[in-house]
């Protein structure tokens, strides 16, 4: 049994555009934060390999194009994703607000399999500018709606400082893991179907 | 001579390796000072065939030359070094020749050889590279097909196909992949077994002695056979696609054949009827590397065919080489007295074939975009240039005179400014022009962007458009003139930031459609993979390739998309052309639609544009008429159609 079980873990990161979501990652994987990032057209990813309790598994961390106008290819993109990353900027009240919109739009075209059990992680970003002064999100309201939302874990990072970044991603990576556990006990037969010849009927082939 | 060529073979790992890539870039004589003959017997290249007087027939003119099988090692290579000197009385200079030369193609890079046995007139074979190109027929005027083929056979697996008895399926097993595919599937689907002795070449009907000029053109053009497609059958028979794959390349082949050369024959009878002007045009066009500098020195020489690098991209493709940028000098030569363009066509191919020097860019990109009409006179232009500078200014006032106390009733304006704002920092940043804390160029950036969502309300400001102005702007150097000529762009690529994605959605319908006529494995294999979407290619199409290449390049590439030839949608073909340059590392690899795209992402910086543009002009011409039908109407570039209701269904056909 314990080799059937998935080691790709799959983690897409959504919100506003400007928030940091590239940084967070490239911090992450990388370490490293660069003022020069482009604007995030179509998405991209990145894979870090990562170890619990002696097993190792590659996260795959999905950086999307944040622009609203854009979320039509999330089709594509979120399908089989074990956790769903949502980042503000706690400068940024509009961005904050949006994560409702993200968080919807996120259930709507992944569509997992237990939409009120799918793992989200909230994290707050940019908490370094001008020493928290321009803050204009509270940590006490995020984690309201947090709270609210079924329990999301919550973080406050800075991805140019690197703090915090290594904490959140490791609930990232262990809510991804639980996710993708409880899927395959969820449906035990159909993940053996999945991992070897992934058929899948979108109705317009064959 | 012959120490010269068995050097280009080289032990180089580097060169090796970047034959194993498939790439084609085949730089075969850049180390000419190495000591050569040590290393090359030491690699133990070794000449297994040669077969003198083998032609092409590019032009009505023949090519005359030597075709040798070479191996080396466990691979084996063919060339075709075209004679030094002769044919001199045809009117082609050694640069043609060089052209055409084919410079140690390895076999794991060729698909497929068909021979040609006509009635009358010499055998000739066309040799299929594994990217779907072709190199012109080789005519053999003194026989020795038969012998050609069953050397081949010796040192590397070369199957009949079950389709046709007169194509051969190149298999080199150079990868264990391969071996497996092969041994599993290919024995069962095509006859092995088969010994030179069963290929019922009849040499007798070659007759040396008949004229050149007679037949040549006329065999380029005959002898395809009509190929009748059967039922797909259910098994996947992969022997049985590459063989239908191959035979509906030949007709494409043909069909650009004949394109080819008679457009060669029109350009040659108008050269006698034209202008001064006009025959250095096209002279350029025939006789590119005449212009630059490097070939100018050797040009009159018979004996010395250059081995320089300009002419290695260009082997591989049997299309026209790419020439230097036009000039103000050859400008000039477009213009009459007033600044009018006289013949726009002939000057947006010229422009195709070369793209512009960097400082005639500021004058030609708003004629090209047609924010200037052609037919405008200097004099035309600036006059419209002041008037559309307070036509801008007035556009722009209506941003500029939102209060703050409107602007924070005003949450649209807002959120735009932010998001332009957001991106302009973000643009471009390590270019000299806008690099730097508070460049000013950063703010005419933003000032542009939020002018053009106040001239352009509904489409507004989407992720993209800063890309797409940044290099507008550094080449206008002009806020109102960058302004417009971004207005033009946007008339024709506006559709790609829809809300509805329509635009995209077209386009990359258009893509997968352009791919299955073109590379039908390719095609099947995406959806296989469920990778029909080609979201994979959504950042090539909708900043028009901008993130794949350095300033410079992009900067060529625009202009060269925006002279619309050969095709409005050559973006398109660009796409498919790099598709197809990677198509055996995609198969290969097995890539997933997640692999794919951070391939294709990867890819960003290592795209040779010169030779995916050839790649590109190739398979628009390859695909012609029936590439053209499978873009829907209206389709970016293109204006849009009123209100074009049609992409709808397809959109479901794709995603």
């Amino acid at each position: 049994m314990p080799s059937r079980r998935r080691t790709l873990l799959k983690v897409i990161i959504l919100g506003d555009s400007g928030v940091g979501k590239t940084s967070l990652m490239n911090q992450y994987v990388n370490k490293k934060f660069s003022n020069q990032y482009k604007a995030t057209i179509g998405a991209d990813f990145l894979t870090k390999e990562v170890q619990f309790e002696d097993r190792l598994f590659t996260l795959q961390i999905w950086d999307t194009a944040g622009q609203e106008r854009f979320q039509s290819l999330g089709v594509a993109f979120y399908r089989g994703a074990d956790c769903c990353v949502l980042v503000y900027d706690v400068n940024s009240v509009k961005s904050f607000d949006n994560l409702n919109n993200w968080r919807e739009e996120f259930l709507i075209q992944a569509n997992p399999s237990d939409p009120e059990n799918f793992p989200f992680v909230v994290i707050g970003n940019k908490i370094d500018i001008d020493g928290g002064n321009s803050r204009v999100v509270s940590e006490k309201k995020a984690r309201a709606w947090c709270a609210a939302k079924g329990n999301i874990p919550y973080f406050e990072t800075s991805a140019k400082e690197g703090i915090n970044v290594e904490e959140a991603f490791q609930t990232i990576a262990k809510d991804a893991l639980k996710s993708g556990e409880e899927e395959e006990l969820y449906l035990p037969d159909t993940i053996d179907v999945g991992n070897s010849s992934q058929p899948r009927s979108t109705g317009c082939e064959c | 001579m012959l120490d010269s060529e068995i050097h280009d073979l080289s032990d180089d790992a580097d060169y090796a390796a970047s034959l194993q890539q498939g790439s084609a870039s085949v730089m075969l004589c850049n180390d000419s000072t190495k000591e050569s003959s040590s290393a090359s017997e030491l690699d133990g290249a070794e000449i297994v065939y040669s077969k003198e007087n083998v032609a092409i027939h590019p032009t009505q003119f023949a090519i005359s030359g030597r075709l040798k099988l070479i191996k080396q090692g466990s691979s084996l290579f063919m060339t075709w070094i075209p004679y030094k000197g002769h044919n001199a009385d045809t009117g082609l200079s050694d640069k043609d020749r060089n052209l055409y030369t084919i410079r140690a193609v390895p076999f794991t890079e060729i698909r497929s050889i068909r021979r040609h046995t006509p009635a009358l007139g010499w055998q000739y074979i066309i040799v299929v590279l594994s990217t779907g190109l072709a190199y012109p027929p080789l005519y053999f005027y003194s026989g020795g097909v038969k012998e050609f083929l069953a050397t081949i056979k010796q040192h590397v697996l070369l199957v009949r196909s079950a389709e046709d008895a007169n194509v051969f399926l190149v298999n080199d097993f150079q990868s264990t992949l391969q071996r497996t595919l092969s041994s599993l599937e290919l024995p069962r689907a095509v006859p092995l077994a088969r010994g030179p002795s069963n290929m019922s070449v009849d040499e007798s009907t070659l007759n040396e002695n008949e004229e050149r000029n007679d037949s040549g053109v006329n065999n380029g053009s005959v002898s395809v056979p009509q190929f009748h497609r059967r039922p797909r059958h259910k098994v996947h028979d992969p022997a049985r696609d590459l063989s239908i794959q191959v035979l509906e390349k030949f007709s494409l082949v043909t069909k650009f054949a004949r394109e080819t050369t008679s457009q060669l024959f029109r350009e040659n009878q108008t050269n006698g009827f034209s202008t001064n002007e006009r025959r250095t045009q096209i002279q350029t066009n025939l006789d590119p590397p005449k212009s630059s500098n490097v070939a100018g020195k050797i040009s009159d020489e018979n004996s010395a065919v250059p081995d320089s690098l300009e002419f290695d991209n260009l082997s591989l493709v049997w299309g026209k080489p790419r020439q230097p940028p036009l000039d103000s000098k050859e400008w000039i030569t477009f213009l009459d007295s007033e600044g009018r363009v006289t013949d726009s066509e002939a000057m947006r191919k010229r422009i195709f074939y070369g793209g512009l020097d960097h400082e005639l860019r500021n004058e030609v990109w708003g004629l090209l975009l047609g924010y200037y009409t052609y037919d405008s006179t200097y004099a035309e232009r600036e006059f419209l240039k002041s008037v559309k500078k307070s036509e801008y200014e007035n556009i722009k006032n209506q941003w500029q005179s939102i209060s703050p106390a409107q602007a924070k009733r005003f949450t649209k304006f807002r959120e735009r400014k932010g998001l332009i704002e957001k991106d302009v920092v973000r643009t471009d940043r390590s270019i000299t022009f806008y690099e730097g804390d508070d460049n000013p160029n950063v703010n005419v950036l933003r000032d542009i962007l939020l002018t053009y969502s106040f001239y352009n309300f509904d489409l507004g400001y989407c992720q993209g458009m800063s890309d797409l102005l940044s290099p507008i702007l550094f080449v206008m150097d002009d806020e109102s003139e960058a302004f417009w000529c971004f207005v033009a762009l946007m008339e024709r690529l506006g559709p790609n930031f829809n809300r509805d994605q329509n635009g995209m959605h077209s386009q990359l319908f258009a893509l997968s459609k352009l791919v299955e006529l073109l590379d039908s494995p390719l095609h099947n294999y995406f959806k296989q993979r469920d990778c029909l979407n080609y979201f994979f290619c959504f950042r090539w199409i909708l900043i028009q390739f901008k993130r794949e290449f350095e300033y410079e390049k992009t900067m060529l590439l625009w202009e060269v998309l925006w002279t619309h030839y050969p095709s409005e949608h050559l973006h398109l073909y660009v796409c498919v052309a790099v598709l197809k340059r990677y198509r055996s590392k995609i198969m290969g690899e097995e890539m997933d639609f997640d692999s794919l795209l951070k391939f294709i992402n990867e890819l960003s910086g290592h795209i040779d544009l010169d030779a995916t543009l050839r790649d590109a002009e190739a398979l628009s011409i390859c695909a012609g008429e029936e590439g053209a039908a499978r873009i829907p109407p209206g389709t970016p570039p293109s204006l849009p159609v009123d209100e074009g209701s049609f992409y709808i269904q397809q959109d479901d056909e794709v995603l």
